[in-house]
């Protein structure tokens, strides 16, 4: 039994396993996303065009992008220059999709991660607290109600509130100022709070209310009574014992919240004005343009699954009974 | 010579939903300094409190009712938050009986038992602990995780953890329940070895009679949270003074003559809610008279082994 080396190997095994299964469900995603947008009532001759466009200038658009040819056939077009990096070009602004996405990714990367760190910095204090607490009831049923409550308020909603208030108020963040992370951080962080925040509620409540349960799971464990007999401080019980093995379970919803904050991001994009690629898409849905759409989903698509990679990977390292399951085939 | 551990008529509680059940009953035993003492009982005896009593770990809903434990002199009830974590730290190990899940499973062995060295271990203390209770020294079995152990390394793992800061004492819940009949010998050969390396003061809560008799210096009986016969497990368990302790011989498997069946005890122990006035084993006793279920019987000698049964010579005389 060599359980350091073969864990590594292994490591390397389950990302190439799970990239290449990886790289099937991005084919099926890209299937699917190419015939719900066709099917969508309202094509881009229409959109483009009006309403009071004539049959012959709309077919002869059709033709100039090639919307004409069979469905199989545009896929197979479309796919062939993906697979060369070409995303196409936007049918709106002739621009090319893919320069576009990589200009706004670093935005909805910002917003992402900054909404990540605002659901940990206040969800697992929260977990923590409350999965201690154990019998003490106040704290058992604060976190319930709060959790239920930041869970089930759709974040349109609460993005409409915050919008409401601080447009109409000077309480330090803004609403629709956008200005880039590389210009000016403050004036950066202070439109993008409000929509970190928007996005990161759903996280808090997943994360507490995991994390509390986790929490309480570790803490009846046998492992924590030994410690406690070999005189342990509870901080020390704490720090060594029960953040690590209640971190696993947490895992598992952080990467579910990550999933989230891929959707969530196009809304709250749209509803606080951050030119990231949520706004983007959105605009390419309201217009039917097609190859920004597919774009958008298939790039969704992907970073979906690398998310799930690697969740997969920290499993692994966070609990070294998976690791070795593994390593042993 | 003074004991080191003194239980003196204690009586505790656990409140339940279905209300307060007694674990102890006015349980008293003295143990001297390096002995190995075997606490034997069924389920429900009352075992595991004595040994949580004496290791100050009982749980929040235990309630103490009366008496108390001296630990070298010392009540360990009295010790506030930090002495009762330094007592569990330094004088007291306790060693679980399911040792795979008293180790935390996502902590590598070595570091395991720097933090039971307090921190302080270095490569060659780590080293040092883990062959002074038989474990390989080299750094990839130290790396391991818990997981990654056999039944019993994970129970050396688990003595050593007790043992590292040298307490005095320390308390074993059927530490070889879980392990087949070699590794059972081999453990508890390593904690008769490490009671005359380090000068330990072992109690070792166990069903096995066998295992008792081979290893421990005297032999405590419990029923219903009293300890009912206590003495040298030779005479014990050769010459019963107690018919409790004479119905557990024939209910274990291995002792019976060819031809003769192990005899199950009837009737079944019974939760006591008070101080019960009367003998413990009155119910299920075949030799019990009036004065038993009117009486409770005071701790005599009798043959000498401490006894609580108002027919104790009479019991000894019948088996002898």
């Amino acid at each position: 039994m060599a359980p350091r080396l073969s864990s590594v190997g292994s490591i390397g095994m389950v990302i190439g396993r799970r990239a290449l299964s990886g790289f099937v469900t991005l084919l099926g995603v890209s299937v699917l996303i190419f015939v719900a947008i066709h099917l969508t009532p309202g094509s881009y001759e229409q959109v483009v065009l009006g309403p009071r466009a004539t049959p012959e200038a709309r077919a002869q658009l059709a033709v100039q992008y090639g919307l004409d040819d069979p469905l199989p056939v545009q896929y197979g077009k479309w796919l062939g220059q993906a697979a060369q990096g070409d995303l196409g070009i936007s049918l709106i602004t002739q621009a090319p999709v893919l320069d576009e996405f990589v200009r706004r990714m670093p935005v909805t990367l910002e917003l992402a991660i900054m909404a990540l760190v605002i659901a940990f910095i206040f969800g697992v204090p929260l977990a923590l607290v409350s999965g201690l607490a154990g019998g003490r009831r106040a704290a058992r049923h604060g976190t319930r109600v709060v959790g239920a409550l930041a869970m089930s308020v759709p974040d349109f909603v609460l993005a409409c509130i915050l919008v409401y208030l601080f447009s109409r108020s000077q309480w330090f963040f803004t609403v629709g100022d956008f200005a880039p992370l590389g210009e000016d951080p403050v004036a950066n962080f202070r439109a993008m709070f409000l929509p970190a925040l928007t996005l990161s509620v759903f996280g808090i409540a997943l994360i507490a209310r995991t994390g509390r349960d986790a929490v309480q799971a570790v803490t009846q464990a046998l492992y924590v009574t030994a410690a406690v007999a070999a005189g342990e401080s509870r901080w020390q019980i704490i720090r060594r014992h029960i953040l690590r093995n209640a971190a696993i379970p947490v895992l598992t919803v952080t990467a579910t919240f990550a999933g989230y904050i891929l959707g969530g991001a196009v809304i709250v994009e749209t509803l606080y004005g951050i030119p990231g690629v949520g706004l983007y898409v959105f605009n390419g849905i309201s217009s039917r343009d097609y190859t920004v759409v597919q774009a958008g989903v298939l790039l969704a698509a992907a970073i979906f699954i690398a998310i799930n990679i690697l969740t997969d990977v920290l499993y692994g390292v966070l609990d070294p009974r998976i690791g070795s399951r593994r390593a042993r085939g | 010579m003074t004991p080191i551990i003194t239980v003196s008529d204690v009586a505790l509680e656990y409140a339940t939903k279905q209300g307060p059940v007694r674990a102890l009953d006015g349980t008293s035993a003295e143990i001297h300094p390096g002995e190995i003492i075997g606490v034997v009982g069924e389920s429900g005896s009352g075992k595991s409190s004595l040994g949580l009593a004496i290791a100050g770990l009982l749980p929040p809903n235990a309630r103490w009712l009366s008496g108390e434990v001296l630990i070298d002199g010392q009540d360990v009830r009295s010790l506030d938050d930090a002495a009762r974590r330094r007592f569990r730290r330094r004088q007291c190990g306790f060693i679980f009986q399911n040792a795979m899940s008293a180790l935390d499973p996502t902590m590598r062995l070595h570091k395991q038992f720097r933090y039971a060295l307090n921190g302080r271990g270095d490569d060659g203390s780590v080293a040092e602990l883990a062959a002074s209770v038989g474990l390989p020294t080299d750094k990839a079995v130290l790396r391991r995780y818990p997981h990654e152990l056999s039944g019993g390394m994970a129970q050396r793992a688990m003595i050593a953890k007790a043992i590292a800061a040298r307490p005095k004492i320390v308390v074993a819940d059927e530490p070889t329940a879980s392990l087949d009949a070699a590794m059972r010998t081999q453990v508890l050969e390593l904690l008769v070895s490490l009671r005359s390396d380090l000068g330990l003061t072992c109690v070792l809560l166990s069903h096995d009679l066998g295992l008792v008799l081979r290893y421990c210096d005297r032999i405590a009986v419990m029923y219903s949270g009293r300890v009912v016969e206590y003495g040298t497990p030779e005479l014990v368990l050769s010459r019963p003074a107690h018919p409790y302790t004479n119905a557990l011989l024939r209910a274990a498997p291995g002792r019976e003559a060819p031809g003769q069946r192990v005899q199950p005890i009837p009737g079944m122990q019974t939760a006591v809610r008070e101080r019960s006035e009367r003998c413990a084993f009155v119910d299920r006793c075949q030799r019990a008279e009036e004065r038993c279920a009117t009486v409770r019987p005071d701790p005599r000698l009798v043959d000498d082994r401490q006894v609580l049964c108002h027919f104790a010579e009479q019991e000894v005389s019948s088996v002898s």
